[in-house]
Formats: structure tokens, C-alpha cells, sequence
């Protein structure tokens, strides 16, 4: 295994080195230390965060402590309140539903996406140049739907007077579907919008796990074959362990995206029905802007930074090891 | 090559924006120079036709040659939040026109100019109650009365006339519902009643005597669970039963109008306005449209309706208030009011000029039902309410064959918990 | 550039092999079935005329066409201005993103330097910002600064918003381009970056087109912000805050709203066709290196 792993780092200022391959000292040699280029080179990315970013997000610490609603946005003079907002937040049994709910809708979309979209990957790479084409720019095509229009649509489909879905199944002879209404049901709307989020991600994973896979040098699937291994095995020992970074970082951003969606929630069921979809942007959202309670809004937020960047310290925990070995 | 042809591409697509795009934009200087005050004034849109609009600026401009008038119509989407960083703005629009349910929270949160003492100028004591109400909020007027609109059922003449029903001899529920009943057969609909027209909802409630919160001990609670409420649900399930309208959407998924205007639909309960878009939308139905008051339990007394309307708001923060003042007292004065009330099919926002529409069908059937108009609870919490909309869950829960007293229970807990949370 | 074609080996026994095949062709007519269905309904409903569009009866292809929604939707008031500013704003913080990008990238990527760690963490950090709840904070921020109304503004939050996702494809990308080239350039007498403008930005320019294009979809959308901070200057407002005004109180105009979403796609479309071998080689170069 190790002779195809040594093999299978071609470039050097590639991937991780495996653990008995040489040091790469000969690349390193170009690069610089010290000097005041790379501060000056990232001195716009830094104060534009600064500014953007962790001033508005600062901004946004010091609401949650405050009380802030809509007299405080108008007129200023906001009381801080200490942990007040945090404790509203953290003993109501509502919140830890909506996070529970959260993690729920994150894992089920993530696991579907990241499965279905290495699965057209591997399809993709196997098909022929016209198959292949047309596969790739139906993607595309998912993708750049806008989000609204695509939310709408989805709303369409299932519809339950005049939606297609409906109307399929009824004509296929599932006459229990006749006028089965969706969005009333809890379950039946989770279901939709995951189907939602799961058909909007997949084209931006499968491409790009797709374009990982056509840099795996065809060789070493052939040198595997020969050595007898199954098509299962040299996916699972040649391939993947190739493309592990790429995986690594699609998942981390699926994570992150899921973690984050909204706009397809809010356009569709606003939470609803009850709360059978509200995760937790939209119940920041609702509280911040329905309830005007910008300081609980801005709360829920923070709190979920911190879910989700536990949810991510595995991955971070990688990628500096990756990084110390650069 | 390839990234020379990036950067050459973008440079030139860049400067084509630039100079595309900048020309023209500067238009929002000038303010105030000059002697003239610029007035910016947010109406909401279809809330008065163009004609309307041109005839009134023109009249304006003439009459005050110091305002330069400036409307400006906003969108129903996002407008909660659209006002919300209005009124928090340095620099507010003059006048705004608000939901009359919205004014509360706006007045609450300081950011309108109180008009009390302009009561008496502006000819308070004849207001619609279902306007001047809500636009108060601890005693003091914020809210000046604009419009109201309250809804009727908009019937088809020819269907009617087939099934041999007479619309005038529908008074009373129970011969709403047999009417109805009749009306709905084979691939026709009785009446087309989405799951979650929920203000609809809320005209039976009252006329049991329920409602959608009451306030005890200086509580607001959900009150869907009381006797009166459960009435008048179970009076919209049995209504709703009567034509194929879907249980899970609101009468905006579709638009109902558009359902109507495919045909074979008897009844629909909207305002006067809406039966223009159905004819438009089939304009075979052209005179086949009439209107009559929502039935109430007894004939001597027409059921509840929600008013609907707006009142218009000065925000603090506006930098000409005496000019938005003088363009408020112009558009909710007498004149432009019998004139708004009749191009837009309008209730007038003043009990005296009712008299104006009684020739307008659509209007006169309106303002039967707008004697009996009520408001939601007038408390800043109910746009909290509003905005989450619970009672759409449980008008589909209920309707797709859920609990009736389980649901209310558990939604009147939300709405409590709505109301409280945000004031 | 890097990607290299997939090599499939080609074998002689067709017959046995068509038939192996199969269910792989099948898969590909399924995927490309279920991501073109909703784009394709959205297309059709704008041809559609309104009668038909939500109809008990939902037909596949619409039986009579119409171009009246795209005549709606161009000619109601301001498309043009929108367009143009959607336009302006959109391209103005992609551009800006990518220049900024490529500096933090080319560093993060090439040079070692103290803090380099706490930057690539703090850029993971960033592309979590939870931007539904920092429109208050923002909208504070620019109203003190007297920086409300102004297109500026929504390009400055549509570049922060971009700017994460950028430098972490950028530097991947980057860490792809073989240094020696470079060297060999400086060699051959080229400062440090004339080495980098000459050799390797080119490399990267499949990578630079991907990322915008990323940028370019995101802003592109983006409804909230440019409902909140435009508020009294309506002329600059932009095409999906100005989408919206399809809507009235009798419900929506889904054709219009269908027709101009179809406008609205069109040229995030035409992009992403026009460069799209670039944009799967380009990403999956620059996401490899994670």
C-alpha cells in the first residue's frame, strides 16, 4: 500500500506526504520567512474582515447582552442585561428542540449529499464524452437556478391541489395521495426540504468531487487491479484515500452550508408547520425580526457559531496537522 | 493569455456598468433647496391605482407649489423589516402607509410622531373605528386612517342562477351552507375556500362571541380553545368541505382569483378588488360577478369581518414633518377620500362618507359587513403573532383531520408565547 | 491545466460491455432528469400563460405559449436600472474579492510567517458568519456612517460575504502551481511577482473564474441585505429586491415572477456554460489541497 501511496504524490507542493516518503525539503527551500510581504499581502483581507466582519460581529456580541428591540434600534440607549438573554435562551425547551431539530436536518442532508454526490462522481467519470457532458451541465444548470425560483417550484411540485407530485402519484394508482397536503404534515415538509437542499448542494459537491477523481492517475487503479483487488477495494484503498483531502473540505463546507440554510426554509414553510422546520437561523430570524427581539435573535446566533465550530474543531484539528506539515 | 483575456474582460465589463449605470442616479440630491422641501411618501403597491396617483400629485403640486411630492411604492415583501429600517434611519421617509395591525409596534417602539392634537383637525370622531383603533397605542393617535377594505363572497351570477339559489335569500349561516351545498356539484365548486384564510376564520370566531386573544390580568392570551372560538372553527371546516380549495395553503398559493377565473368555482370570499383581477384574468366573466355580505347567524345581523386597511404615519425621524402633515390631511380629507373610495372600491375612512360607494355593488355589500368590522388585538405582540401565523397551522391541522380541541389548546399556548415574547 | 482527462480504458468486447453499461447509462439519465426537472418547470411556467400555470390538471408541456410574462417583466418600470445595478454591485464585489483574495491566498500558500496559522483558521471562521443576524449590526453600522442607500455598501457586504470562500479556493489553487516555475522565472531575472503575474497567474486563471463564479451566484441572490440597507433611494435597489414586486394583495404574478427568474438565471447561466470545463478542472485543482 505504501509503494502506491508514495506514487500518488506527484506534485510537490501537493498533498500530505505519506508517513515514509522522504522529507520534502527540496520545494521549501523557495519560500520565505519574515519580511513584510505576506503581511502586506493579507493586510486587505485582514482589515476588511475587521471591518465587515468582526466589527458588525462584535456589534452583534454586545446586542446579546443588551436589550435591544425595536425602541433600542430606534431611538439607541440599550440596558446591558448580562447573561439574560442566554439564560431565556437556554431554558427554554423550545431552543434545544430547534438544536436538536438542527443537528437532525444537518446530518440527514449532509450524509445524502456527500453519498449521492460521490456516487454521480464516480458515475460521471465512467460515462462517455456526450453522457458526461450532458450530466455535468444539468448540474451546472441546478446550481446556478436561482434560490427562490427553485424554492418556488419545489412548493409547486407539491402542491396539494395542483401539484405534479400529486397528480403522478394518483395516476400511478396511489389514490391516497389525492390531495395529500405536504406541507401540513411535519414530517412530509421536513422531508421536502431536505429532498430541497439536498438537490440545490449536490450539483456543487459532485462536481467538484468529480474534478478530484480525474487526478487520480489511471495507472493506479490498473496496478491495483492487477493485484487482484475489487472494484469495491480500489475505491476504497486507491481512490478515496487520493481524494480524502477534497472529500474532507466538501463535507466541511456541506456542514457549514446546512448548518446555515435559510432562505429555502423561510420562502417555503417559514418554520412551519408549527415548528417542524424551524433550525436555528430561522428561529434567529423569527425571533430577531417577527418578534423584534433583536438581542434573543442575535443570541441564537452566537450560540450557533459555537455548535457549529464544535461541530467543525475535528476538522480544523486536520487540517493544521496538514498545515504543520507543509 | 487566458488571464489577460480575464482581466481585459472584466476591465471592459466593469467600465460598460460604470458608464451604463451611474447616469441618472444622483437624483436623490437637491433635498430641500431651493425653499421647496422634497416630501417622500411610501403608499403600498395596488393601494391606489396610477390614474389615482397622477390625478392626486397633479392636484397636490398645484395647491402646494412649496412640496415637491415624491411617492414612492413599496413592496409587500419584506415591508415589516423594510419599515423597520425606515424608522431607525436618519433620514425617514415623510409619510408612510401602514398595515392598520402594524401601527402598534411601530408606535411602540417610539418612532412615529404623535398626532393627538390633530384629532379634531383632521375630522377624528367620524373615523372608522376598525382604522382609528389600531392606530392608537396608549391613548394617543399615531395612525391616521386611510382605507378600509373588509371582505365579502364574490359569487358567480350565471351558477347561481342554474342551481336556482338566490344570493339576496342567503342571510343567515345555515342557509349559506345549504346554498353553498347545492352549488357544489359535480366538478363545480360550492365555494373555493383556501385551508388557511384565516382572517376569514377569525369573522366566524367573532360571531360566537370568541376571539383570537383575549387579555386577562394584563395578559394577552391565545383564546382559540374558548367555546366561541371551537364555533366558529368548526363552522369553517364544514364551509371549507363545500369546494376543493387546498387545506394546506393560504388563499395566495394560488392566488384564489386566478382559481376562480378558471371557472366552475361559486363563491370566493375576498375583497370587492379582487373580483377586477378575476375578470381580467377571463374576461368572459364580465358582469357574471356579484357580491353580497358574509351571512351571519341570525338575518338581522351580518357576520364579523376582519376590517382590513391602512392608516398612514408620520416617523419621528422625518425631516419635513409640517409638509407631511398638510399631505395627510390632503389624501384623508373628504374630497380625495370619496374619490379613492370609489376608484379603488374602498370603505372611506370616515363613517359620514359611506353614501359615497352606495352606488358601487362590490362597496355597498362591503359596507354592511364593515358595521360588524373588528380588528386583531391591538397590542404590538399581535405582529409578532402575524409573522409566525400559528393559526394557519392549526386552521390545516384541524382540517386534515387533527384534534379540534387538542390543536386549539396547543396553539393558543403559541400564540401566548408570541405575544409575550416580543412586548 | 492540472485536471487530467479521465482515462477510461477502452476495451474491444462492446457488446458485453453496452450491457454493462446500461444501468450506468440509466443513472445518468436519471441524474440529468432530476437536476433539469425544476429549472425546466421554471422555464416552461414562464411560457405558460397564466391560466395554466397552477392548474388541477398539470401538464408537461404547456399546450398554448405565450411571451406576455417576459414582456411584463422587461417592461415594468426599472428593469433596466435594476439589471444594471444588480450588475454593478455584483461584479464590483467579486472583483474586489478576487483581488484580495489572490494577495492573502498567494501568501497564506507561498510564504511562511507568523500568524499564518490564526489567518487560515480566522478565514474558516468567516465563511461561518451567521449573516442573517449581522443585518442589524450592518445596518447600524452604516447608518452612523451615513453609508445607507449608497450601492457601495451592499458591494462591501457581498465581498465579505464572498471573501472566505475565495481564499480558500485560491490558496489551494495557488499551492497547486508548481513554485519551480516561478523560480525558473526569477531566474531568468523577473522580481518575485513579475515571477507570479507572468507564470503562475495564468495557471490560475480557471481557478479565479471558478471562485467568481461562486461569488457571482451568491450576490447575485442576495435579498435580505439589499432589502435593508436600501431604503429611501429606490433607484438602487436590486433585481431580487425589485422581483418581489410581483406580488400585490391578490397574490403573485408566478408567470412574471417565473419569467424574470428565468432573466434573472440567464446570465449566471451563460457563464457557467461558456466556462464550464474551466470551472470543474478549476475547482477540483484548487479543492484538492484542502
Amino acid at each position: 500500500m505504501s509503494a502506491i501511496r508514495e506514487r500518488a504524490v506527484p506534485r510537490p507542493a501537493g498533498r500530505r506526504p505519506g508517513r515514509t516518503s522522504p522529507p520534502p525539503a527540496a520545494p521549501r527551500a523557495s519560500r520565505d520567512r519574515g519580511g513584510p510581504w505576506p503581511y502586506l499581502l493579507v493586510a486587505p483581507a485582514v482589515l476588511g474582515m475587521l471591518y465587515l466582519l468582526v466589527y458588525p460581529l462584535i456589534r452583534a456580541v454586545l446586542i446579546s447582552f443588551q436589550d435591544f428591540r425595536l425602541r433600542q434600534l430606534i431611538s439607541g440607549h440599550a440596558k446591558f442585561v448580562g447573561f439574560a438573554n442566554y439564560r431565556t435562551l437556554l431554558t427554554d425547551p423550545r431552543f434545544w428542540t430547534v438544536v436538536r431539530r438542527t443537528f437532525v436536518f444537518m446530518a440527514v442532508n449532509v450524509v445524502l449529499i456527500m453519498v449521492i454526490a460521490l456516487l454521480v462522481a464516480l458515475m460521471t467519470e465512467r460515462l462517455g464524452r456526450i453522457w458526461r457532458t450532458a450530466v455535468l451541465s444539468s448540474l451546472v444548470l441546478a446550481w446556478a437556478m436561482p434560490v427562490v425560483a427553485a424554492t418556488t417550484v419545489f412548493q409547486w411540485l407539491f402542491h396539494s391541489e395542483f401539484g405534479v407530485v400529486n397528480w403522478a402519484l394518483t395516476s400511478l394508482g396511489f389514490d391516497s395521495f389525492a390531495h395529500y397536503p405536504w406541507f401540513a404534515h411535519g414530517t412530509a415538509a421536513f422531508a421536502i426540504l431536505v429532498l430541497l437542499v439536498v438537490w440545490q448542494s449536490v450539483p456543487f459537491a459532485a462536481i467538484t468531487l468529480y474534478s478530484a477523481l480525474t487526478t487520480v492517475p489511471a495507472e493506479l487503479h490498473e496496478s491495483a487491479r492487477l493485484d487482484g483487488a475489487g472494484a469495491l477495494r480500489v475505491l476504497g484503498s486507491v481512490t478515496f484515500p487520493m481524494i480524502r483531502p477534497i472529500v474532507m473540505l466538501v463535507l466541511c463546507l456541506e456542514v457549514i452550508w446546512t448548518f446555515k440554510a435559510f432562505t429555502q426554509i423561510w420562502v417555503m414553510t417559514r418554520g412551519g408547520p408549527g415548528d417542524a422546520t424551524t433550525i436555528l437561523p430561522v428561529y434567529a430570524v423569527q425571533t430577531a425580526l417577527a418578534g423584534q427581539r433583536y438581542d434573543l435573535g442575535s443570541a441564537a446566533s452566537m450560540v450557533t457559531v459555537v455548535l457549529m465550530s464544535g461541530v467543525l474543531v475535528l476538522y480544523f484539528r486536520q487540517m493544521f496537522r496538514q498545515e504543520d506539515e507543509l | 493569455m487566458k488571464f489577460r483575456m480575464l482581466t481585459g474582460a472584466s476591465v471592459l465589463t466593469a467600465a460598460l456598468i460604470v458608464s451604463g449605470c451611474s447616469s441618472g442616479s444622483d437624483d436623490a440630491a437637491g433635498d430641500g433647496a431651493g425653499g421647496t422641501s422634497e416630501l417622500t411618501v411610501w403608499l403600498m403597491r395596488d393601494s391606489v391605482s396610477a390614474a389615482f396617483q397622477k390625478e392626486f400629485a397633479t392636484a397636490f403640486a398645484a395647491d402646494h407649489p412649496d412640496i415637491h411630492l415624491k411617492i414612492q411604492i413599496q413592496e409587500w415583501d419584506g415591508i415589516g423589516q423594510k419599515v423597520t429600517a425606515a424608522l431607525a434611519g436618519n433620514d425617514a421617509p415623510d409619510v408612510i402607509e401602514v398595515g392598520n395591525t402594524q401601527v402598534a409596534q411601530y408606535a411602540q417602539s417610539g418612532g412615529l410622531l404623535d398626532l393627538s392634537d390633530r384629532r379634531s383637525d383632521l375630522g377624528g370622531d367620524t373615523w372608522l373605528k376598525g382604522l382609528a383603533e389600531p392606530g392608537a397605542w396608549e391613548g394617543k393617535q399615531y395612525g391616521i386612517p386611510y382605507y378600509a377594505a373588509n371582505r365579502v363572497v364574490v359569487y358567480r351570477k350565471d351558477l347561481f342562477q342554474r342551481a336556482g339559489v338566490d344570493p339576496a335569500a342567503v342571510k343567515t349561516r345555515d342557509q349559506w351552507l345549504a346554498a353553498t351545498e347545492k352549488l357544489n356539484k359535480g366538478d363545480q365548486q360550492g365555494i373555493y375556500l383556501t385551508g388557511q384564510t384565516w382572517y376569514a376564520l377569525a369573522g366566524f370566531i367573532w360571531d360566537e362571541g370568541g376571539d383570537l386573544a383575549v387579555q386577562r390580568d394584563g395578559r394577552w392570551q391565545g383564546a382559540l380553545d374558548t367555546p366561541g372560538a371551537l364555533a366558529g372553527m368548526e363552522f369553517y371546516r364544514r364551509l371549507q368541505a363545500l369546494g376543493k380549495g387546498p387545506k394546506d395553503a393560504d388563499e395566495a398559493n394560488p392566488p384564489q382569483a386566478e382559481v376562480m377565473a378558471k371557472g366552475k368555482v361559486a363563491q370566493i370570499i375576498a375583497t370587492p378588488g379582487g373580483a377586477n383581477v378575476v375578470t381580467e384574468q377571463n374576461p368572459r366573466l364580465k358582469g357574471k360577478l356579484g357580491f353580497f355580505p358574509i351571512p351571519g347567524k341570525s338575518a338581522d345581523k351580518p357576520g364579523a369581518v376582519f376590517t382590513g386597511g391602512s392608516d398612514l404615519v408620520i416617523p419621528a425621524a422625518s425631516r419635513h414633518q409640517d409638509a407631511a402633515y398638510t399631505f395627510v390631511k390632503e389624501l384623508t380629507g373628504d374630497t380625495w377620500q370619496k374619490k379613492l373610495a370609489l376608484a379603488m372600491s374602498y370603505v372611506p375612512n370616515k363613517t359620514s362618507l359611506a353614501s359615497a360607494v352606495a352606488s358601487d355593488p362590490g362597496a355597498a355589500a362591503m359596507a354592511v359587513g364593515a358595521a360588524q368590522g373588528h380588528a386583531t388585538p391591538n397590542t404590538p405582540g399581535w405582529a409578532a403573532v402575524e409573522a409566525e401565523n400559528p393559526i394557519k397551522d392549526y386552521m390545516t391541522a384541524v382540517l386534515t383531520g387533527g384534534d379540534l380541541e387538542r390543536e386549539a389548546t396547543k396553539t393558543s399556548e403559541e400564540i401566548t408565547r408570541a405575544m409575550n415574547d416580543a412586548s | 491545466m492540472s485536471a487530467v482527462r479521465p482515462n477510461i480504458p477502452v476495451t474491444k468486447r462492446s457488446s458485453a460491455r453496452r450491457l454493462r453499461r446500461l444501468p450506468l447509462h440509466a443513472g445518468a439519465a436519471l441524474t440529468v432528469l432530476v437536476c433539469l426537472f425544476p429549472v425546466y418547470w421554471m422555464a416552461a411556467t414562464a411560457f405558460k400563460p397564466s391560466r395554466d400555470i397552477q392548474s388541477a390538471t398539470p401538464r408537461l408541456v404547456p399546450h398554448t405559449w405565450t411571451l406576455e410574462h417576459f414582456r411584463t417583466a422587461v417592461h415594468t418600470a426599472g428593469f433596466a436600472r435594476f439589471w444594471c445595478n444588480s450588475l454593478l454591485v455584483t461584479t464590483g464585489a467579486v472583483l474586489l474579492s478576487l483581488v484580495v483574495a489572490l494577495g492573502a491566498a498567494f501568501a497564506v500558500a507561498r510564504m511562511r510567517w507568523r500568524g499564518r496559522r490564526q489567518f487560515v483558521l480566522a478565514v474558516f471562521v468567516a465563511q461561518m458568519a451567521p449573516w442573517e443576524s449581522l443585518i442589524i449590526p450592518v445596518y447600524i453600522i452604516a447608518r452612523d456612517t451615513d453609508m445607507l442607500d449608497r450601492l457601495v455598501t451592499l458591494t462591501l457586504v457581498y465581498f465579505m460575504v464572498t471573501l472566505p470562500f475565495t481564499t480558500i479556493v485560491l490558496r489551494g489553487f495557488i499551492a497547486t502551481v508548481p513554485p519551480e516555475l516561478e523560480e525558473a522565472a526569477r531566474v531568468d531575472g523577473c522580481t518575485r511577482f513579475g515571477a507570479f503575474r507572468r507564470i503562475a497567474l495564468p495557471l490560475l486563471a480557471p481557478g479565479l473564474m471558478a471562485t467568481s463564479l461562486f461569488g457571482f451566484i451568491t450576490a447575485w441572490n442576495e435579498f435580505a441585505y439589499a432589502n435593508f440597507l436600501i431604503i429611501k433611494n429606490q433607484d438602487n435597489r436590486t433585481l431580487p429586491v425589485w422581483l418581489s414586486s410581483f406580488k400585490n394583495t391578490f397574490g403573485t404574478d408566478w408567470g412574471a415572477t417565473m419569467a424574470a427568474s428565468t432573466l434573472f438565471a440567464l446570465p449566471a447561466l451563460a457563464v457557467f456554460l461558456l466556462l464550464q470545463r474551466h470551472v470543474t478542472s478549476g475547482l477540483a485543482a484548487g479543492a484538492v489541497k484542502g
